[in-house]
C-alpha cells in the first residue's frame, strides 16, 4: 500500500494508511501532549489534550483519533490551541487533588521532603505515591500559571483497600479509562468499566462487587498503565519509582512466565508484565506475590546447627562442615526432597549430590488448592514409608514438606530453605537460601522454553544462593562432579532436563486456581491476602485479639479527607490535661506507641479528642478502629503544658493536624487575657476544619490555603507577615507566635520570625517511643542543648531548634516505615472487615 | 394479498371508522392524555354507554395526541347525526351529560366543547362551536409529521394505509434506491434530531459506503427536558416512522433496522411492537417485501434513559451492549457505525417526514419552508405559555406567531422574556428577537439551535440565572463523564451559577464562565458537551443585567433565587384568611384569623407556597 503524505506544522511526513494524525506528528518529531493515549491501547479521545487544527476541518479534532489523510495540513500549536489545552488541563486537574502544583512553597517543601508522605487519601502530590512518576504533574508544572483558577472538586469516593494487593483511590482518577481499556484488551471481558454518569462517573466493577468476585485476575495491568496514583500496588507503592527494571521469569509454577522485575534499593518490590499483551499477562502471584515472599519478615537469615539438642547460629563454614559430616555418615540412606520451584541449576546440583551420596532424590510439584486429576501425585507417601522403615535415615529438605512426627524417625535432617519449616527445631543443620529473584539461574517452562532468572534482589542476612550452598557441600564431600566455578558452568553441564508437567490450573485466567504453596509453605501464610482467593492458611484471624478492656473509642469520623477525629474515654487524662500536652496511643498490645497532641478534652465526661492524620502504619491502625472499640493503651497527659501567660497579642498558626492542636491553646491564651489571632492553614479549601470552633475562642480567625482557594494564598507564614504589617501600621506589635503543624511549616515560620525578635514556639514531632524521657529517641537540640521532646517539650523556642538534625532523625526509619505498611493493611482487612466505613466525613 | 388489495381492505376499514353512522367516542389516549386522566374518562364512557340501554351501541377508540396538551383529556364524539365535536378538559363527571345529550339525543354539549371537527353546521346546537381548523392553535399549523396523530387509531394499520400510508415505500421501490435517495435530497429535508444535516446526503454516504451488512437506526431516544415530539408521533402514528425506516433501509441497502427507544416511553414501545407485528402480517417486513425481493426486519432496542444515548455514536455503543459513551468521529457512522458497519441513523421526526415525502414527492416538501430550511418542524410548547402542546409549523414562521397566536401568549398575561429552544443544548432567545423567523439559520444567528424542537417559554417572573442553572444541572448529571471539558466543565458551570444564585459570586466569575464555556464548545468530544454551556452563555449575553444584580446587589430581580429573597406579607392587603399559614410547610407564618399575618424569616425556607396560596396578592417577594 502506498504511503500517506501530510504536513505537520509545515514538516512533510509519510505514514502508513490507517495511521493517526498523532502518529504522524510523532513520526515528524512533533510533540503533542497526551494523557489518555497509550501506545498499547486503541485511541479513545477523552482527555482532549492532543487537539490540533487541520486545514479545511471544522473545530479542533483530537489527533489521536483522526486518521491521517493525503495532503492534510495539520497545525499542532497556535495561541488558541495552547489556550484550549491549558484550560482543558486545568479542568482535568480540578477533578484531581493538585494543590502542590500551585503552592508557592512547592520547591522549598520538596527539597526538604522529596519522598511522598504515606497518606491514606492522597490530597496533594506530596501525599501521592505516584508523585515521582506522574506525567500529569510534569505536564501541569510545565504549563505554569493558571488561567481559570478552579478549585478542586474533591469527589469523596470511599478508599478501596479491601481487595488483595491493590489500593484504589478514585478521587485521583481523571477517567482516561486506560485501566478499563487495558483490562478489555488483555482479558476480553473486562472486570471494570466506567460506571455512573456525569460527576459521579468513575471506574468500577459491575454491581460494586469486590474485584475478587468481579472476574479480575489481578494481573496488575490496570495499575501499571494508570497515569495517576489512583490504582496502586499496595506493597510497592510507597517505595517510590523503581530504580531498576530487569527482565526475568517466575519460578512459582511450571508455567515459568517471563516478567519484568522492579527493584528499589536492591530489593524486589514488584514484577510486571513484559508487554501489555494478553499472552504476556501474569497471575496474581507472579505480579504481586514474589516481592512479598522475598521480603517476608520470617526469612531465614543465618546458618544454624543443633548440637546436644541446642540450636545456635554459626558461620557458613561451620554449618557446611556440619552438613557434610552428617550426610557422609548416612551415605546410601540419604533422601533429597526439594521443590519444583527451583532453578534447573539447583535441581542439577541436587541430582549430582544425590548421585554422589548414593541417595534418592525427588522433586515435589507445585499444585493448586484442588489439583485437577492429572497424574501429578507427590512422591511423599512413598517416602513416608521409606523413612519409617529406615531405608532413609538422613534427609535434605528443600521446603516445608515434612510432618514433625515423621522427622523424628530421621537421624539427620538438613534444611536448605529461605523460610522457616515446621520441622525447623528438629533440624540438625539449617542453611538459609536466597529465594526467587535473589539468585540467578535458568528455568524450563512447561512449554519447554528456557528462561533466564536475573539476580536482582539482595538476599536478607547471610542467606546464599542455593547453587552455591550445594556446590560448597559437594566440595566438602569431595564429590568431583560438583566442582563448578561459576553458575554458567553449571548451566552448561545440564544436557537432559525435561520440561515439567504443566500446572493443573489456569492462574492467569482464574484467580481461584493459584498455586497453594511455595516450597511446601502455604502461600497464604506468607501473604495473608491470598486467603481471599481460597488459598489455605494456618493463620486464624480470630486469634488476633482486639482488647475487650481498655479505653473506649467513643467517636471516630473523618472530618475532612484524611483527617480523622477520635474521641476516647480516658477520664484520668481528661482530668489532668493541660493545653499543649499529648498522649501516646496503642491500638493493641502489639502496636507501636504513637504520640498525638490533645486537641480537646472534657473532664466532666472523661473524654479526650485527638485529630489524627493518616500518614503511616500506626495512624492507619488507629483510624481503622470502629466506634465502641477499645484501645489497649492511652498514656498521658504527657509533656510540658504550654506556659499560658498574659503576653498581649498572640498569633497562633495551625496547619493540617495542627489546626486541632491550636484549639486548646487559643482557648487558654484568650482566657488568660491575651488578644488571640488564630491562623489555620490547609492545602485547599476543602481540607479546612474546625473553623467555627477556633473562631469561637479567638479574637480573629484567618485562613490560608496553598492553592489560594480560600483566604490568603500560601501558608500561615504569609498570614503572619500580613498580620505583622497590619499591626505595625497601627503602631501595635505581636508579642508571641505559636505554630503547630508539619516540620516544614514550623521551620518556615521559624525562619520568618527570627529577624522579627518575637518569641516563637513550635511543637516538635520527632520519633518518640516511651514518652517518659527514658529511651532518648525524641532527642532534639535546642540552642545546642540536648532536650527530650517528650518531657522537655513538645513546645520549644523555634529559633533555637536544630532543624536539620530533627529532619535527619525523623527520617531514620523511612524504609522500615514503608515496609511496615502492607502488613497493617492485611491485618486490617482480616481483622476489621467492617473498615468499609471509610467515609470522608463530608456527610455525603 | 397484494398491496392493492391491502389498500382496498384498509380503505373500507377507514371509511367505516371515519364516516360510519355508528355513534363513536375517540379518546386522546397518548401518554399526555393519560396523564391528564384520559383513561378514567374512557372508563366512564365505557360504563355509561354499557348501562344506558336506550343508546345505540357506541364505538370507543383510543387515538393519539392532537397536540393540544393544555386541553387534555380531549374526547371527540360523533353523534347519531354524524356530527363530530371535540371536548376539552373532560372529567368523568362530565361524561353522563355528554352521553345523554350528544350520544343519546344528538345534541352536542356546547359548554364543554372545544370545536367541531367537520366544517358543516349540524344545527343541533344553539351555541356557536368553532371549527377545528379555525382554532388559533391549529390555524397556523401545517401537519405533515403529525398528519395522522389524533385522527387515526394508532393500533390499526388499516387507518394508516388508507390515509396514504405505505404508498411511500411502494413508490420508493418503483424509483429504486438511488432515485429514492435523490427524492429525499430534492425535498431539502434536514435531520430533525437537532443538527440539521441534509438527510438525503447522509443516506448517500451510507449507500455508497462499502461493507455489509448495513444498518438503519431510528433514534427515538428523546431526552430533552420538556420535549415530547417523538413520543407523540410514535404513540399517535407509529407506522409513519416505521415506513420511513423501511424506506431508509431500502435506499441505503440495509436489511436490518433498529428503533432505539427509551424505556420511559412504554406506550410508544407498545405501539411500535404492535406496528411491527402488523407490518409483518401485511408483508411489509420480512423476506420479500411487496414482491420486490427486498428483505428487511426491525428490532426494538430499549434505552435505559441516559441523555447522552441520544447522541448517535453513544446510541450505537448502547445497541452493541456497551456503555453509552460517544466515540470520536471520524470514522462517521456512515462508514463505521453499528458493529463497525455502515450505518444510517435518523430521528423519529425525520423518518415520519420521509414517509410523507416519498408519498407526495420531494418537490412538494421543498415547496414548504424557507430557502435553506425546507418543510415543517414540530415543536413542543412548554413553560409559561397559555396553550402548551405539540405543534407543527412551516419553517420560517416567526417566534411571535408561534407563541402569541398558536400558543396563546404568555401564561396569565405576564410579559414575555425569552424562549429556550433546543433544550439543554440550546440557548435562550430573548424578547428582542420575537419576530425572528424560526429556522436553522436564524436560530443559529442568535446563538441558539433548532435542536429537536423543545420550546420553553420564559416569562418575566423567571430568573435567567435560575434557568441556566436548571439546564446545567441537567447536563452535569447527564454528561457521560468521558471527556474532560464536558465532565468537569458542567460541574464548574453549575458551581458558578449556583454561587451567583446564592449571591456568593464575584464579577470575574462571569469571565470564568465564558472561558469554561468556550473551552467546552471547542474541545468537548460530542454534541452534549459542545452545546452544554449554551444556556449559560446565551443568558449571559442577553441578560447580563440580571447576572450583575445577583452579584453586585445580591438581588434576584425575578424574585426566584431563594438565597436572595424573602417573603413578606403586606398587612394592608392581607385579609387574615389563614390560607398561607395552612400551606406553609415549616409553620413560619403567624397571625390569627382576620388579623394580618407575618412571616418569620428565620424559619422560612422560601418555598413560595404562601405566595401561590394567597388570593389577595398580599405575599410579596423582597
Amino acid at each position: 500500500m502506498s504511503q500517506i503524505n501530510l504536513t505537520i506544522d509545515g514538516k512533510s511526513v509519510a505514514v502508513e494508511p490507517g495511521a493517526t494524525v498523532l502518529e504522524a506528528a510523532r513520526r515528524a518529531g512533533v510533540a503533542v501532549p497526551t494523557i489518555c493515549d497509550h501506545k498499547d491501547l486503541s485511541p479513545y479521545g477523552a482527555c482532549r489534550m492532543c487537539i490540533v487544527e487541520i486545514e479545511g476541518v471544522r473545530g479542533f479534532p483530537t489527533s489521536c483519533t483522526t486518521p491521517a489523510a493525503e495532503g492534510m495540513q495539520v497545525r499542532t500549536a497556535s495561541p488558541e490551541l495552547e489556550s484550549l489545552r491549558k484550560r482543558t488541563m486545568e479542568l482535568m486537574l480540578s477533578g484531581h487533588p493538585n494543590s502542590c502544583l500551585v503552592c508557592p512553597h512547592r520547591e522549598a517543601c520538596e527539597s526538604m521532603r522529596p519522598k511522598a508522605t504515606k497518606a491514606g487519601r492522597s490530597t496533594r502530590c506530596g501525599f501521592c505515591s505516584n508523585k515521582e512518576e506522574c506525567d500529569i504533574r510534569t505536564m501541569a508544572l510545565e504549563a505554569g500559571s493558571r488561567d481559570l483558577n478552579l478549585p478542586t472538586l474533591y469527589a469523596a469516593h470511599n478508599l478501596e483497600r479491601g481487595d488483595p494487593f491493590m489500593d484504589r483511590d478514585y478521587n485521583l482518577c481523571i477517567l482516561c479509562a486506560r485501566c478499563w481499556r487495558i483490562c478489555e484488551k488483555i482479558h476480553g471481558k473486562p472486570a471494570i468499566s466506567i460506571i455512573n454518569r456525569g460527576k459521579d462517573a468513575r471506574v468500577g466493577t459491575a454491581f460494586h462487587k469486590s474485584h475478587v468476585h468481579s472476574g479480575c485476575t489481578f494481573c496488575g495491568s490496570c495499575i501499571d498503565i494508570c497515569p495517576t496514583g489512583t490504582l496502586t500496588d499496595r506493597f510497592a507503592r510507597w517505595y517510590g519509582k523503581p530504580d531498576a527494571k530487569t527482565p526475568s521469569a517466575c519460578l512459582l509454577c511450571p508455567e515459568g512466565c517471563a516478567l519484568i522485575a522492579q527493584t528499589h534499593s536492591g530489593k524486589l518490590v514488584a514484577a510486571t508484565m513484559t508487554a501489555f499483551q494478553s499472552e504476556a499477562s501474569l497471575c496474581a502471584l507472579g505480579r504481586f506475590g514474589m516481592a512479598q515472599i522475598v521480603n517476608a519478615s520470617t526469612r531465614l537469615l543465618r546458618p544454624a546447627i543443633r548440637e546436644n539438642d541446642e540450636a545456635f547460629t554459626v558461620d557458613w563454614d561451620t554449618a557446611l562442615d556440619s552438613a557434610a559430616n552428617g550426610l557422609k555418615q548416612h551415605a546410601g540412606r540419604v533422601g533429597i526432597l526439594i521443590s519444583a520451584a527451583t532453578t534447573r541449576e539447583e535441581r542439577h546440583l541436587y541430582a549430582r549430590l544425590a548421585a554422589g551420596l548414593n541417595g534418592r532424590f525427588a522433586v515435589v510439584p507445585t499444585l493448586p488448592v484442588d489439583p485437577l486429576p492429572a497424574g501429578q501425585g507427590t512422591p511423599l507417601p512413598e517416602w513416608l514409608a521409606d523413612i519409617q522403615s529406615g531405608k532413609i535415615t538422613a534427609l535434605i529438605l528443600g521446603g516445608d514438606f515434612l510432618e514433625r512426627e515423621l522427622a523424628r524417625s530421621l537421624d539427620f535432617l538438613l534444611v536448605i530453605d529461605g523460610l522457616p519449616v515446621r520441622v525447623q527445631d528438629q533440624a540438625d543443620v539449617v542453611l538459609p537460601a536466597a529465594l526467587l529473584a535473589e539468585s540467578a539461574g535458568t528455568l524450563r517452562t512447561a512449554a519447554g522454553q528456557i528462561r533466564s532468572l536475573a539476580r536482582i534482589s539482595r538476599a536478607p542476612g547471610q542467606a546464599k544462593s542455593e547453587w552455591e550452598i550445594l556446590r560448597d557441600i559437594g566440595q566438602k564431600l569431595d564429590i568431583a562432579e560438583m566442582h563448578f566455578d561459576t553458575l554458567q558452568d553449571v548451566t552448561a553441564a545440564i544436557t537432559d532436563d525435561a520440561p515439567p508437567a504443566s500446572f493443573p490450573g489456569r492462574p492467569r485466567q482464574d484467580v481461584f486456581s493459584l498455586p497453594a504453596t511455595y516450597r511446601g509453605h502455604l502461600l497464604a501464610d506468607i501473604i495473608p491476602a491470598l486467603s481471599a482467593f481460597g488459598l489455605p492458611t494456618t493463620y486464624d484471624p480470630s486469634q488476633e485479639v482486639q482488647p475487650t478492656e481498655g479505653f473506649e473509642l467513643l467517636e471516630i469520623r473523618e472530618l475532612v479527607p484524611n483527617m480523622h477525629l477520635l474521641r476516647i474515654h480516658a477520664p484520668q487524662v481528661a482530668a489532668h490535661a493541660k493545653p499543649g500536652q499529648f498522649v501516646i496511643l496503642m491500638a493493641r498490645e502489639t502496636s507501636e506507641r504513637a504520640p498525638f497532641t490533645l486537641a480537646d478534652w472534657d473532664a466532666a465526661t472523661g473524654s479526650i479528642t485527638l485529630i489524627i492524620e493518616e500518614v503511616g502504619r500506626s495512624s492507619r491502625e488507629l483510624i481503622s478502629l470502629s466506634q465502641g472499640a477499645r484501645l489497649a493503651h492511652v498514656s498521658g497527659p504527657l509533656g510540658q503544658a504550654f506556659p499560658v501567660e498574659r503576653k498581649g497579642t498572640v498569633v497562633l498558626g495551625g496547619g493540617c493536624y495542627g489546626i486541632g492542636a491550636i484549639l486548646p491553646l487559643a482557648r487558654a491564651l484568650k482566657e488568660a487575657g491575651n488578644r488571640v489571632i488564630s491562623v489555620i492553614e490547609g492545602s485547599s479549601a476543602y481540607l479546612l476544619y474546625w473553623e467555627d470552633k477556633i473562631r469561637a475562642v479567638s479574637d480573629e480567625l484567618r485562613i490560608a490555603t496553598k492553592d489560594g482557594t480560600r483566604g490568603t494564598y500560601g501558608g500561615v507564614q504569609e498570614v503572619f507577615q500580613e498580620i505583622r504589617e497590619r499591626e505595625e501600621d497601627q503602631g501595635a506589635a505581636i508579642n508571641m507566635i505559636v505554630a503547630v503543624g508539619c516540620t516544614f511549616m514550623m521551620r518556615m515560620v521559624s525562619e520568618l520570625t527570627k529577624p522579627w525578635d518575637v518569641s516563637t514556639f513550635v511543637a516538635l514531632n520527632p520519633i518518640m517511643v516511651d514518652g517518659t524521657g527514658m529511651c532518648g529517641a525524641c532527642r532534639v537540640s535546642i540552642h545546642d542543648e540536648t532536650k527530650f521532646a517528650c518531657i522537655d517539650g513538645p513546645f520549644f523556642d523555634a529559633h533555637g531548634v536544630d532543624w536539620d538534625e530533627l529532619a535527619c532523625r525523623r527520617g531514620a526509619y523511612a524504609r522500615e516505615e514503608v515496609e511496615a505498611l502492607p502488613q497493617t493493611v492485611d491485618l486490617n482487612t482480616l481483622m476489621f472487615p467492617e473498615t468499609a466505613k471509610q467515609g470522608c466525613g463530608c456527610g455525603g | 394479498m397484494s398491496f392493492a388489495e391491502i389498500q382496498q381492505k384498509a380503505g373500507r376499514s377507514w371509511d367505516r371508522f371515519q364516516s360510519g353512522e355508528t355513534p363513536r367516542v375517540l379518546v386522546g389516549a397518548a401518554t399526555c392524555g393519560r396523564a391528564a386522566g384520559a383513561m378514567e374518562v374512557m372508563q366512564a364512557f365505557q360504563q355509561g354507554c354499557a348501562t344506558d340501554t336506550t343508546l345505540t351501541p357506541v364505538e370507543i377508540h383510543e387515538v393519539g395526541c392532537l397536540g393540544m396538551c393544555y386541553a387534555e383529556p380531549l374526547i371527540e364524539i360523533r353523534g347519531p347525526a354524524g356530527d363530530r365535536v371535540l371536548y376539552e378538559s373532560v372529567t368523568p363527571a362530565m361524561v353522563p351529560d355528554m352521553i345523554r345529550n350528544h350520544l343519546g339525543q344528538g345534541r352536542p354539549v356546547a359548554e364543554y366543547a372545544l370545536c367541531r371537527m367537520l366544517p358543516q353546521e349540524y344545527g343541533h346546537t344553539g351555541e356557536h362551536i368553532p371549527v377545528f381548523t379555525d382554532l388559533p392553535m391549529i390555524r397556523h399549523q401545517l401537519r405533515i409529521v403529525v398528519r395522522n396523530c389524533g385522527f387515526i387509531d394508532p393500533t390499526d394499520i388499516d387507518h394508516y394505509i388508507a390515509r396514504g400510508g405505505y404508498s411511500g415505500i411502494l413508490r420508493a421501490m418503483d424509483l429504486g434506491p438511488e432515485a429514492t435517495t435523490e427524492e429525499v435530497k430534492l425535498s431539502g429535508l434536514r435531520g430533525r434530531g437537532g443538527a440539521g444535516f441534509p438527510t438525503g446526503l447522509k443516506w448517500s454516504f451510507a449507500r455508497k459506503a462499502s461493507g455489509s451488512p448495513k444498518y438503519v437506526i431510528c433514534n427515538a431516544d428523546e431526552g430533552d427536558p420538556g420535549a415530547f415530539m417523538d413520543r407523540s408521533v410514535l404513540e399517535g402514528d407509529p407506522h409513519a416512522v416505521l415506513e420511513g425506516l423501511l424506506i431508509a433501509g431500502y435506499a441505503i441497502g440495509a436489511n436490518h433496522g433498529y428503533v432505539y427507544c427509551r424505556a420511559e416511553y412504554p406506550l410508544a414501545l407498545e405501539r411500535l411492537r404492535t406496528g411491527i407485528a402488523q407490518m409483518r402480517a401485511n408483508g411489509l417486513l420480512g423476506e420479500d417485501i411487496l414482491g420486490s425481493g427486498f428483505r428487511f426486519d426491525v428490532t426494538i432496542k430499549m434505552g435505559a434513559g441516559a441523555f447522552v444515548c441520544g447522541e448517535e455514536t453513544s446510541l450505537m455503543q448502547s445497541i452493541e451492549g456497551r456503555r453509552g459513551m460517544p466515540r470520536p468521529r471520524p470514522p462517521f457512522p456512515a462508514h463505521a457505525g453499528l458493529f463497525g458497519n455502515p450505518t444510517n441513523i435518523n430521528n423519529v421526526e425525520t423518518l415520519a417526514a420521509v414517509s410523507a415525502i416519498l408519498e407526495k414527492g420531494g418537490p412538494w416538501y421543498a415547496g414548504i419552508g424557507t430557502e435553506k430550511s425546507k418543510g415543517t418542524k414540530t415543536f413542543s410548547l412548554a413553560g409559561k405559555i397559555t396553550r402548551t402542546g405539540l405543534i407543527e409549523v412551516p419553517m420560517g414562521i416567526s417566534l411571535r406567531t408561534i407563541i402569541e397566536d398558536i400558543g396563546g401568549g404568555v401564561l396569565d398575561g405576564k410579559g414575555f422574556k425569552a424562549v429556550q429552544t433546543g433544550g439543554p443544548s440550546g440557548g435562550c432567545v430573548p424578547a428582542k428577537h420575537y419576530d425572528l423567523p424560526v429556522d436553522y439559520e436564524h436560530l443559529a444567528q442568535v446563538g441558539s439551535i433548532m435542536g429537536s424542537g423543545g420550546m420553553i417559554v420564559i416569562d418575566e417572573e423567571s430568573c435567567m440565572v435560575d434557568v441556566a442553572k436548571y439546564f446545567l444541572g441537567f447536563t452535569e448529571n447527564e454528561s457521560c463523564g468521558k471527556c474532560v471539558p464536558c465532565r468537569m466543565g458542567t460541574q464548574h458551570l453549575l458551581r458558578l451559577l449556583t454561587a451567583i444564585a446564592d449571591g456568593q459570586a464575584e464579577e470575574n466569575d462571569l469571565e470564568t464562565i465564558r472561558r469554561i464555556g468556550d473551552t467546552m464548545k471547542k474541545a468537548s468530544l460530542c454534541g452534549l458537551g459542545q452545546t452544554a454551556p449554551n444556556p449559560a452563555l446565551t443568558t449571559l449575553d442577553a441578560f447580563m443585567d440580571e447576572y450583575l444584580a445577583h452579584i453586585r446587589d445580591h438581588r434576584c430581580p425575578a424574585g426566584v433565587c431563594k438565597a436572595l429573597i424573602s417573603f413578606a406579607i403586606d398587612p394592608k392587603a392581607c385579609t387574615g384568611c389563614m390560607a398561607c399559614a395552612k400551606v406553609c410547610p415549616v409553620e413560619a407564618i403567624t397571625g390569627s384569623k382576620k388579623q394580618p399575618h407575618a412571616v418569620d424569616q428565620q424559619t422560612c425556607i422560601r418555598c413560595g407556597a404562601c405566595r401561590q396560596a394567597c388570593k389577595f396578592g398580599a405575599v410579596r417577594v423582597e
